[in-house]
């Protein structure tokens, strides 16, 4: 009995297996295609598919793709990765007939293919072990045509790290390869390492040294759009916590924008919005209250709007309770310091309403409505308010009383003046940069190129006939035949 | 020191100059040399035998030496030389402790060091230290907890808290901290006391500025050019014009220039 089932489950693997081989098959090609070509875009092709072959894996078919492929490579280092993947799917590598070179873009596919069936089956450590040899062999073999390929070989690298809890370990490697993408200009995997650096330096909450590298490296300026998202969040954070609000903010916004708006991204988004509102509160401005209404934000960013509530009415006692509250949730993600910060925003906007609404207000009752220790510590805080310009008042020390200034014309001011320039130079900055990437159809243009090619080889034919004609003695026929081509 | 000290050796003389740090009358300049002493020993132990890092009693009296020093530094007033300790510090107490027990002194010199940005305004390495710090210490250790409330209150602006916490330091050294911190904030409530009054009276401006004599008060408002009037007794602040009627013109030639040549950039 368990003979038939397990033939008869032989005869059904086998079909799978055929359609997941001729899948692989058909991305090998496309690979060396791209090789051939020397363009990159059949890689992105191939690796654009792996997503639909991940569920698809067998270790079986994988390993006797890799048998077929390791007859005959170029280098050793290839040949060690493919026995290494071969070994570490538990199957045994058996060396195939030598049917065809096999090129190491190939061999790096099919071993992060390997990678992510290990991770797949949460089989983490064989994964660590196998992408330390996939790493140092790529960075070895120094082709550009790999890059793409590399750079996802390592996050999955620095995932498996990251999974078994040992991402301090990932360091090394991971500075060799930034040194290698560097000098080689390979910018993908530049920009991919620049990224998992960052991201490795604020697991361990080392603030000073991710900010230190972010400004000696420059990050390859046409990385593709979830590269640069990610790595404007990163900067964003670290910005947030050495207090340069300003630039934080900027990031945040344009992390938010590069990101693909698709349902797969909502977990980025969502925690790009909670550092975004945070760093808003404290830079003094109440993020719109329909940025929380969006149905793929509303859930997770209860608590923050809660808290937005809490600082722009300034009541201290709110903010206290929706910090002790929700104090779990902010703990979990990682903003519980900077949400200390929003005390004195709490404060300050508390002021500025009072302000608005009194002309003329004893400090007692300041210290009443503020929930302040004593009338001194209202009179500092006073004091300090109007020199940051938060509120335009005056205070009288004797008779005890806060005397605010009249409101004046604020078009009297540069202040409109300023808020105009800024967003002429947003739109003509967003002009220039649509006009920058504007692209041309590909394909009128290359039937234009060849129509170019043929009318020339017609003509090279013609004048080489003429040339030919000349030494020819009768050349009546030959005459009329050119008359009548011409 | 001839050759290469043994462990024995070093800790010997970390022992004998912890005593006479600890008597009641230190010779300041011996303790110096046999510091300088101890320092040199470590690096030539370094030096020789690159293994001898990994050795837990060695590094058990690497750390205390260089707590010994910042303790050192801090009693002599030598901030440049605390800095240096607190960094050589750093790999000791955050991240992998090295396998070493938490030292007893650990968070009194990350308290210190904190206080010490603090009163050097140095606001963003304030915050970069804190978010290494533990958060259970964060809300519970008294020796963490101070500087914390501290930058809180200077924030806010509740200057009167800062001169109160004077009196709660939890350690004495806090105050050689605390009295270049109360320098710092005294210039800072100058200047909102500038822009906010238009004028004091004598007794009220000395409680306001902390001072605790009139010829400091005195000297302070010549030092800022407040024009003191001896009769009425009042210092009158120089109210500041308001500079935003003015015609800016430079900045406007500027920014209509940029329009004009991206307008016309415009195909």
């Amino acid at each position: 009995m368990s003979s038939t089932e397990n033939a008869a489950m032989e005869v059904e693997a086998t079909a799978e297996q055929k359609q997941a081989e001729s899948h692989l098959a058909r991305n090998v090609k496309f690979l060396e295609r791209g090789i051939a070509a020397a363009e990159v875009h059949y890689t992105h092709r191939a690796l654009r598919t792996i997503f639909s072959l991940r569920k698809r894996l067998q270790s079986d078919v994988l390993a006797e793709m890799i048998a077929t492929h390791a007859s005959k490579s170029n280098s050793q280092s290839v040949a060690d990765c493919l026995q290494h993947a071969a070994e570490s799917l538990g199957q045994k590598h058996v060396v195939g007939p030598a049917t065809k070179v096999c090129e190491p873009e190939v061999c790096l596919f099919l071993c992060l293919l390997v990678q992510l069936y290990h991770l797949d089956h949460n089989e983490h450590e064989r994964g660590a072990k196998l992408s330390d040899v996939l790493v140092g062999a790529a960075l070895g073999l120094q082709r550009r045509t790999l890059d793409p390929i590399v750079s996802r070989v390592i996050f999955y690298y620095s995932r498996f790290f990251e999974v078994a809890g040992r991402l301090a370990d990932a360091r090394p490697m991971l500075l060799k390869a930034l040194q290698t993408a560097t000098l080689m200009n390979m910018k993908e995997t530049k920009a991919m390492v620049l990224t998992l650096l960052l991201r490795n330096f604020l697991n361990y909450k080392l603030y000073d040294q991710a900010e230190r590298l972010a400004a000696k490296s420059s990050f390859p300026t046409d990385a593709p759009n979830n590269l640069l998202a990610r790595y404007l969040y990163y900067m964003g954070r670290i910005e947030a916590v050495q207090l340069n609000y300003s630039q934080a903010q900027m990031h945040l916004l344009e992390a938010t924008r590069k990101a693909p708006s698709t349902p797969a991204t909502a977990g980025f988004q969502q925690t790009v919005h909670k550092i975004y509102v945070i760093v808003e509160l404290l830079m003094g401005n109440i993020p719109e209250r329909s940025l929380f209404r969006t149905p793929v934000l509303k859930k997770p960013l209860q608590p923050y709007f809660e808290l937005a509530q809490a600082v722009r009415v300034g009541d201290l006692s709110q903010f206290q309770d929706v910090v002790s509250r929700y104090q779990d949730q902010f703990l979990k993600d990682q903003v519980l310091i900077l949400i200390q910060r929003l005390r004195h925003n709490v404060i300050k906007a508390g002021i500025r309403s009072i302000s608005v609404a009194y002309s003329r207000i004893s400090l007692r009752d300041i210290c009443l409505k503020l929930h302040l220790d004593s009338e001194e510590d209202a009179e500092y805080i006073v004091a300090k308010a109007i020199r940051d310009g938060v509120i335009d008042a005056t205070i009288d020390h004797e008779k005890g009383f806060v005397k605010s200034a009249e409101v004046h014309n604020v078009y009297g001011t540069s202040d409109p003046q300023h808020a105009f320039d800024k967003r002429i130079t947003f739109c003509l900055g967003l002009y220039n940069e649509s006009v920058k990437s504007m692209r041309y159809p590909g394909g009128d243009h290359r039937k234009e190129l060849a129509y170019a090619d043929e009318a020339i080889k017609r003509e090279r034919e013609l004048a080489q006939e003429i040339e030919n004609e000349e030494y020819d003695s009768d050349s009546d026929a030959m005459d009329d035949a050119m008359d009548e081509d011409l | 020191m001839a050759g290469v000290p043994s462990a024995q050796e070093l800790s010997s003389l970390y022992d004998r100059t912890r005593a006479e740090l600890d008597s009641p009358r230190p010779n300041h300049n011996s303790v110096k040399t046999q510091l300088s002493q101890l320092k040199v020993g470590l690096v030539k132990a370094a030096l020789s035998n690159a293994q001898v890092e990994l050795d837990p009693a060695f590094r058990l009296t690497k750390r205390s030496i260089l707590e010994m020093g910042a303790e050192f530094s801090i009693k002599t007033g030598d901030i440049p030389a605390f800095e240096r300790y607190i960094a050589q510090l750093e790999t000791f107490y955050y991240e992998s402790k090295h396998g070493l027990a938490e030292s007893k002194v650990m968070y009194p010199l990350v308290g210190l060091n904190l206080l010490r940005m603090l009163s050097e305004n140095q606001i963003a390495d304030f915050h970069t230290t804190l978010e290494r710090i533990d958060l259970a210490q964060l809300q519970s250790n008294p020796y963490i907890v101070h500087p914390v409330k501290l930058e809180q209150a200077l924030m806010e602006g509740g200057y009167k808290k800062v001169w109160q916490a004077r009196a709660e330091v939890p350690t004495p050294e806090y105050l050689f901290f605390m009295d270049i911190l109360m320098a710092t904030i005294r210039n800072e409530v100058a200047s909102c006391v500038e822009k906010s009054y238009s004028s004091l009276p004598f007794a009220d401006a000395k409680t306001v500025l902390f001072f605790t004599s009139m010829d400091e008060l005195l000297k302070f408002a010549q030092e800022h050019q407040w024009s003191v009037s001896p009769s009425e007794k009042r210092i009158t602040f120089p109210s500041t014009a308001e500079n935003t009627r003015m015609f800016q013109g430079e900045s406007i030639m500027k920014q209509t220039l940029t329009y004009a040549r991206e307008l016309e950039r415009i195909v």
